[in-house]
């Protein structure tokens, strides 16, 4: 059969392009265009444009205003000695390699500026200094604040003591010029530093019950274990913590306090300032044993002292 | 040839679309150097709790209203009033309140559902 048509045309091969339909576009076009576009709108968008800032987190802060920050995390520290919670918070600010040493070279910085001229800004590094000797860092701030205003001074009792004059003997002697010679006395008295944990959990125990679903109950007691009421007990999770005292549900015990998790997430829970943050305690799925219906894994902790 | 220019143009246009979405939405600049008066407001609540934890424990007003300033707010004592009455509303932590309310009654802005969170901490006593 010949490929020649009517017209004496040679007719094109069956898989040639002439054969084939049409797109309604032209395909290098659009990728071409794509490219153009895509790439002059995130220039617009990056550059020139940008979205209105909000939502800055810390670690997004400049160089004064994190200072602030760390000195904001320090100066709570002082007051409620809760290590955990300033070193989660020093985290969330991305500082490079040692945290706890980058506030360190943060109060070496301030206490090299003006920033320490006024007592509200010397209480300021004083507290990142208090924070950071404690867990064994030093900076130039200790140097560059005087010894005698830092954070615990040494309590100083002076007692004179005069030098009596000796009783005559029958021997006379040539008479000694004697005057009283006060001898002053000093002792320095440093307080010791609280200890850093005055707890630990002795025991976490997990259970599996479909009506106490996910509940950390937590028990305080002393040495002998009787239950310690009114404990400050802190369970912290990603994204927040929650504090509460033992002892508000009587029937339970004097020392019984607990904590209701979230499906999925991961708690750590600690008498507050006065221990180490337990292990995770993660509110997975679990089944009955007693009913058979699904719940979340429940923990019992006990904290006593060290 | 116009087939050319016209799939050119609309794939510009969709480009450009798609990069403004991006370049706004899915991967937006990332700031840095920012100021505090940018931060989420979680963290401004964070740090207005730290300041007045740090109030609690030195006693410095003047100290502890200008840490605050950090965080452009023009009429200090009004926020941490406002900050105060919405984590008592929101039933926030009992300690953070407390160290809130103690800054709100040194400011002079303890209001009544304040009150049942005032003295649990006084400052320079932790």
């Amino acid at each position: 059969m010949s490929r020649y048509d009517n017209s004496g045309n040679y007719a094109p091969d069956s898989k040639s392009k002439y054969r084939r339909p049409r797109y309604p576009f032209s395909p290098r076009a659009v990728i071409l265009g794509l490219i153009i576009g895509i790439a002059g709108g995130l220039y617009y968008a990056w550059n020139v444009d940008q979205r209105v800032e909000f939502d800055t987190e810390p670690w997004q802060l400049n160089e004064a205003d994190r200072s602030s920050y760390i000195a904001g995390i320090t100066l709570q520290y002082t007051y409620d000695s809760d290590l955990t919670r300033a070193v989660n918070r020093l985290l969330v600010l991305k500082l490079p390699g040692d945290p706890i040493q980058a506030v360190a070279d943060t109060a070496c910085k301030l206490a090299s500026s003006s920033y320490i001229d006024n007592s509200s800004g010397q209480r300021a590094v004083r507290s990142m200094m208090t924070f950071y000797q404690l867990q064994g860092r030093t900076g130039c701030a200790d140097t560059l604040l005087a010894s005698s205003e830092i954070a615990t001074p040494g309590l100083v009792i002076e007692a004179s003591t005069p030098t009596l004059r000796p009783p005559a003997t029958k021997t006379p002697t040539p008479e000694p010029i004697l005057q009283a010679t006060p001898t002053i006395v000093q002792a320095i008295v440093i307080p010791t530093i609280q200890p850093q944990a005055d707890f630990v959990l002795a025991d976490v125990r997990t259970f599996c019950s479909a009506e106490l679903s996910g509940i950390i109950e937590i028990r305080v007691q002393d040495f002998n274990g009787e239950g310690i009421p009114g404990t400050s007990v802190t369970v912290n999770w990603d994204s927040g913590s929650s504090t509460f005292v033992t002892g508000l549900k009587p029937e339970r015990g004097a020392d019984y306090a607990d904590f209701q998790m979230d499906a999925g997430k991961s708690y750590t829970v600690q008498v507050t300032g006065r221990s180490d943050p337990s292990q995770a305690l993660v509110a997975g799925p679990c089944n009955d044993a007693n009913s058979g219906q699904p719940a979340l894994i429940s923990y019992r902790a006990t904290f006593r002292p060290q | 040839m116009i087939r050319f220019l016209i799939s050119l143009i609309v794939a510009i246009i969709l480009g450009g679309l798609i990069g403004l979405y991006m370049g706004w939405v899915v991967i937006p600049t990332q700031y840095v150097n920012s100021p505090a008066s940018s931060l989420a407001d979680r963290y401004k609540d964070e740090y207005t709790v730290m300041v007045a934890a740090g109030y609690l424990k030195d006693g410095d007003l003047g100290g502890a209203v200008d840490r605050l300033r950090v965080l452009g707010q023009g009429n200090i004592p009004a926020y941490v009033q406002s900050v105060t009455e919405r984590f008592i509303s929101n039933s926030r932590d009992a300690n953070d309140i407390a160290y809130l309310v103690a800054l709100a009654e040194g400011l002079g802005r303890l209001t009544p559902i304040m009150q049942p969170y005032a003295q649990l901490h006084a400052p320079g006593q932790p």
